[in-house]
């Protein structure tokens, strides 16, 4: 018989993992991602890619400093996260997070020290001021030799893979909410944060290195591959869907297919993987300000529909949860603030680090001039 | 069904009287959680229930639920059938379920089964992750928001500790919750659960759930498909 339901009465569960945990798969997403892209310069010493080399160091770190903050304030007990190391739960992919993280951060920080241990060396030539003391400091030993290097390289390495494989299986574990526990969501997750790194050299290419043009099109190349990666990805994920070989993977598409909200995320999904693949084709040497940008966003976008998104579907009510982003600490006012911090440790590391080494002409040209003006003035 | 109503009826004044004078047979006495020893579940009998939500608002006054939360409510749909339109309820809870998805993904060991079957928070230890939230297939759970940790119905182990029912079983109007110890084979739950088709719900998802329904209509087992309901409770810290 013609049956229809409509809910009268029933609880409304509010988003329990907040924008904080968009921001934080955001951010250490691009950062594991832009430090695979430190990698053939600092450690295989190819010096064409000096300059990517050293703008993805500082996209590493930026990112990666920031995206434990917002972690932190995640948890709705920040004060408590002690309770993490007294108590390990090898069962839980969040435990094993725990430790996965400071792994990864005590590799970068290390690798990035070293990588950066001759250019601190030369920063910390002459003068007497504080701050050269430190960079002599920092610099002690000069160039840092190769083995060292690789070394940190190493242990920052498999701290990525690891960040990358819990980030992913924490979510695909969760049966409760088939839209996440796919085996697709982890290799998702690490396709995205790739693009999101490469968008993310592009706009430092822009607007914090030279803007260098061999480097835009030599990214734009790679952001079309990755990009390919994740369109192959996400029809997989429908192919499979639609197939109907995996129930859990039915269910979850046929939770969201017929609503509309869902249907224009799934179009603007396509369409900002797409329209930079195309433009990336087609004006590589000109368009990296756009691709970046939309790279940057999609990342950002796959994040938030997955979490925001997925948890806005009830597990047993009907219909879906309302979501309005509230504009305080757990809704806007994180995003921002996290933005913020983002900034605020870009521009402290753009003027305090020595990471431009001598590749950018036009940055060089400028310190040397700061330095004889310091100089002067010290006179 | 006509059986356990005769029992219901028949059990109705020992319960009563038990939880405010004396331990009933079927509750526990104070011994609480010796292994093996209790086994607490609930029945639900779905066609008992009139939706007067007294349920809902006894387990908000006893266990201090915060505004806007629940750790029981009773969902109630309306539903139309041809000519015809009806309501439905559906008391929803915890279900203390025997192989609960909430717990192994908890990153600091804060949430845990008791031995007799109960399924708690450990608020000191709890961080507020809410990974189990996530876990939990039910959404039987949510983050207090005055205390920052992960809630849910604990099948009032407090009073249970000291012979008295869950505080939504000793209001039920309709008598449609019955709560008792699956290992007392003189329990009622015990007899029900024996005596008749149990439904449970999301069997599918291996959870093997401790709150069983009679008379469940397969369209509300799992997530029910129909309109959304449109009140919300306001969000999270308001
Ligand atoms: S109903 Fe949810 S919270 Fe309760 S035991 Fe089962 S999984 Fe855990
Ligand atoms: S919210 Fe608390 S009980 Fe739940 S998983 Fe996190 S720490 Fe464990």
């Amino acid at each position: 018989m013609d049956s229809q339901i409509i809910e009268v009465l029933n609880v409304t569960r509010e988003t329990a993992w907040l924008p904080w945990a968009v921001q934080y798969f955001f951010l250490i997403g691009l950062s594991y991602g832009s430090f695979m892209l430190t990698l053939p310069y600092f450690v295989f010493g190819r010096a064409q890619y000096e300059k990517l080399g050293r703008l993805a160091l500082l996209g590493a770190l930026a990112c990666g400093l920031t995206a434990p903050v917002a972690l932190l304030a995640d948890l709705h007990g920040p004060g408590r996260f002690l309770n993490f190391y007294l108590h390990f739960q090898p069962q839980s992919w969040m435990s094993w997070g725990s430790f996965f993280i400071p792994v990864y951060l005590v590799g970068l920080l290390l690798y990035a020290w070293l990588a950066l241990r001759g250019d601190f060396a030369v920063q910390g030539q002459g003068g007497d001021s504080l701050l050269t003391r430190l960079y002599r400091l920092a610099g002690r030993g000069g160039v840092a030799p190769r083995m060292a290097i690789s070394a940190a390289a190493l242990l920052t390495l498999v701290g990525a893979v690891l960040v990358a494989l819990y980030t992913g299986m924490e979510v695909m574990v969760v049966h409760a909410r088939p839209l996440w526990n796919t085996a697709f969501l982890p290799l998702q997750f690490a396709a995205t944060a790739f693009a999101g790194a490469i968008g993310l050299a592009l706009l430092f290419n822009r607007f914090v290195g030279d803007h260098d043009t061999q480097l835009e099109i030599g990214l734009n190349r790679l952001l079309v591959l990755a990009l390919a990666v994740v369109l192959t990805l996400g029809g997989g994920w429908l192919f499979v869907s639609l197939s109907g070989v995996s129930p859990s993977h039915s269910a979850a598409f046929s939770q969201v297919a017929g609503m509309p909200q869902w249907q224009l995320t799934a179009v603007w999904a396509v369409l900002a993987t797409i329209l930079p693949m195309a433009l990336a084709i087609w004006r590589p040497a000109s368009s990296g300000l756009i691709t970046g940008l939309i790279a940057v966003h999609s990342a950002w976008m796959m994040r938030w529909t997955i979490f925001i998104g997925g948890q806005s579907i009830p597990k047993t009510g009907a219909g879906l949860y309302d979501y309005h982003l509230p504009l305080g600490g757990d809704g806007l006012l994180g995003i921002v603030g996290t933005l913020g911090l983002w900034i605020a440790l870009l521009v402290l590391m753009v003027d305090y680090l020595p990471w431009a080494g001598q590749a950018f002409a036009s940055r060089n040209k400028k310190e040397t001039n700061a330095l004889a003006t310091s100089a002067i003035a010290q006179h | 069904m006509i059986q356990s109503r005769r029992n219901f009826l028949r059990a109705l004044p020992a319960i009563t009287v038990g939880a405010a004078l004396a331990p009933a047979p079927a509750i526990a006495s104070a011994a609480g959680e010796e292994e093996g020893k209790h086994r607490w579940a609930m029945v639900v009998d779905v066609q008992k229930c009139i939706g007067c939500q007294a349920c809902t608002v006894s387990c908000i006054m006893e266990n201090a639920v915060p505004e806007n939360s629940f750790r029981t409510i009773v969902s109630t749909y309306e539903v139309h059938e041809g000519k015809h339109t009806g309501t439905y309820m559906l008391p929803r809870l915890c279900n203390h379920c025997a192989n609960p998805p909430c717990i192994p993904v908890c990153p600091v060991g804060a949430t845990f089964q008791r031995k007799d079957g109960v399924v708690v928070v450990d608020g000191d230890r709890c961080v507020g992750c809410a990974y189990c939230v996530q876990a939990c297939p039910y959404d039987a759970r949510f983050i207090n928001h005055e205390t920052g940790k992960a809630d849910k119905c604990t099948f009032c182990a407090h009073r249970v500790d000291a012979g008295l029912l869950p505080a939504c079983v000793e209001t039920c109007v309709g008598g449609a919750r019955i709560f008792g110890d699956l290992n007392n084979p003189n329990s009622k739950v015990r007899h029900l659960v024996d005596q008749n088709k149990m439904k449970v719900l999301k069997p599918e998802m291996g959870t093997q759930p401790h709150v069983f329904y009679l008379g469940l209509d397969e369209r509300f087992q799992g997530r029910v498909e129909g309109e959304g309901t449109l009140w919300q409770p306001s969000g999270h810290g308001a």
